[in-house]
């Protein structure tokens, strides 16, 4: 569904259950998440987490950043069996069987090691808040669509929000990995 | 499944995430756009969920002569490059951001059943059926139908089935910007060069997508069949009439804080005229940043291509 599904006007929000949950149904889970390329132990956490809560509250990925939690941002993109994601949208416990891959397991190495150094050449990183999420998917564009032009740069991008630089540096850093590996 | 007892089920079957359906009270978990975010703010607190994200069968899509048939399970993403579909594509191209398009799903969409959601839009604009299996077996409703009984908890949407397109398709909508943005008025408009019908759906201004069916018959008797055309001035006339049907809609949606009933139905119809001027205007090569461009051939079987238009960060 896309993100203007805020879900505010109740239609089809059917099998909601008001009720708190109680203490006499244990809704806490433990299973075992495939994160960057290791085995992660997730212990007892709550069944509904989300894949974001679970990576910075459990097992402290603080790379993975938490801002709108509703998919709108992208500071928390994640790559979800080679699929870019934004893992407040990722339910963990349904993650278990999936190859998880933060920023950190993109590899120190290659294109990854690339976009980040031109990230910083570039002068397309200011607080860094955003950074994390734009490496994990400017490395998925580079990938897929290695001469990506310009417009096409700009629509990967769209879910990932830089409030600081504004994208033109952020661009003229893709074009110059993208100019080094021609 | 993760734990006996547990309130997140992970079925690999339809039949197996229908009988915990059955037992009532759970939540069906597709690509979590909508669901998780509404865990996190407590909106939401089902007592069980049925995740489908495992449950292969639910993501295939296929063809038949007349129909074409796409599973729950299937992403905006696998959607955005289908060449069966231009509608489709173009309808799935303008959802949400990259991220979103890779998790939502066809399914998630209708269950979530957003009054501006911009599949539900498209599928109204072409008499989709949603194909739903329970316990007792499988049944099909018109789209329309669906959106207002509203998804049984007992239910499993497993696909959805419309037309294979005969004529240029396009969807257009208006946001607060131009892209991964919230659709707050759209149109999807259908062109049938073999039945000669022009079919089309307005979100935004009813609590679903609703068909301007007067101004649909206008232009089914507007237009020049043998060339698939349709007049300036007849242009100009249908986008009136989309916005005369939208100012009478039953169950229109009231003004809110950022948009007023009367501009979504201005919109509606700005939005109406420029489908089907470009739907219905011979050759045309035209471009606008608001959304997918269109090339409408007057050939036997005009081309609706999705790829060209660009949206700005």
């Amino acid at each position: 569904m896309s993100t203007d599904a805020s879900g505010e006007t109740g239609i089809g929000d059917t099998g909601i259950d008001d009720t708190p949950i109680s203490a006499d149904v244990d809704p806490r889970v433990s299973y075992h998440l495939y994160l960057d390329g290791a085995v992660r132990e997730v212990a007892d956490v709550c069944f509904s987490e989300s894949l974001l809560g679970v990576l910075r509250d459990h097992l402290g990925v603080m790379s993975v950043k938490d801002a709108c939690e509703q998919g709108r941002c992208g500071s928390c993109s994640v790559l979800m069996d080679g699929r870019l994601v934004a893992s407040c949208t990722v339910l963990a416990a349904d993650a278990a069987d999936a190859q998880v891959t933060t920023v950190a397991g993109l590899g120190s190495g290659g294109p990854a090691r690339a976009v980040r150094a031109a990230f910083l050449a570039y002068g397309a990183v200011q607080c860094g808040f955003c950074t994390p999420g734009f490496v994990v998917a400017v490395t998925d564009l580079l990938a897929r669509r290695p001469d990506a032009d310009e417009d096409e740069i700009r629509e990967a991008l769209a879910g990932n929000i830089c409030r600081c630089t504004g994208y033109g540096r952020i661009i003229a850093a893709i074009r110059s990995v993208q100019d080094a590996r021609r | 499944m993760i734990a006996a007892g547990a309130r997140l089920y992970r079925p690999l079957t339809v039949a197996d995430a229908v009988e915990v359906l059955a037992d009532g009270d759970a939540e069906l978990l597709a690509g979590g756009t909508d669901l998780v975010p509404a865990l996190r703010t407590g909106r939401r607190r089902p007592r069980r969920i049925v995740a489908l994200r495992r449950v292969l069968e639910l993501r295939s899509r296929g063809a038949g002569a007349d129909t074409l048939i796409i599973g729950a399970g299937v992403t905006y993403h696998d959607l955005v490059g289908w060449s069966l579909s231009p509608g489709l594509a173009a309808t799935a191209r303008v959802v949400g951001s990259p991220q979103i398009r890779n998790a939502g799903t066809v399914g998630g969409a209708l269950g979530t059943a957003n009054p501006r959601g911009d599949l539900l839009t498209f599928l109204t604009a072409v008499d989709a059926e949603v194909v739903l299996r329970g316990v007792h077996g499988m049944r099909t409703v018109p789209v329309g139908s669906f959106l207002d009984a509203g998804a049984s908890p007992t239910e499993l949407v497993t696909a959805v089935r419309l037309p294979r397109p005969c004529g240029p398709q396009l969807y257009l909508k208006v946001g607060s910007r131009q892209a991964a943005s919230a659709t707050v008025v759209s149109c999807a408009l259908v062109v049938d060069r073999v039945r000669e019908r022009v079919n089309c759906a307005i979100s935004g201004v009813a609590g679903r997508p609703m068909r301007p069916l007067a101004a649909e018959e206008f232009v089914r008797d507007q237009v020049d069949w043998s060339t698939a055309t349709l007049s300036a001035d007849a242009v100009i006339r249908f986008g009136e009439l989309v916005t005369e049907a939208a100012g009478i809609a039953v169950d229109p949606l009231p003004d809110d804080l950022l948009v007023s009933a009367a501009y979504r139905g201005h919109a509606a119809g700005v939005l109406a005229a420029r489908a089907a001027g470009r739907c219905l205007s011979g050759p045309v090569r035209s471009r606008d940043a608001s959304t997918a461009s269109v090339t409408a051939t007057p050939s036997t079987a005009p081309v609706v291509s999705a790829p060209d238009g660009r949206l700005r960060v």
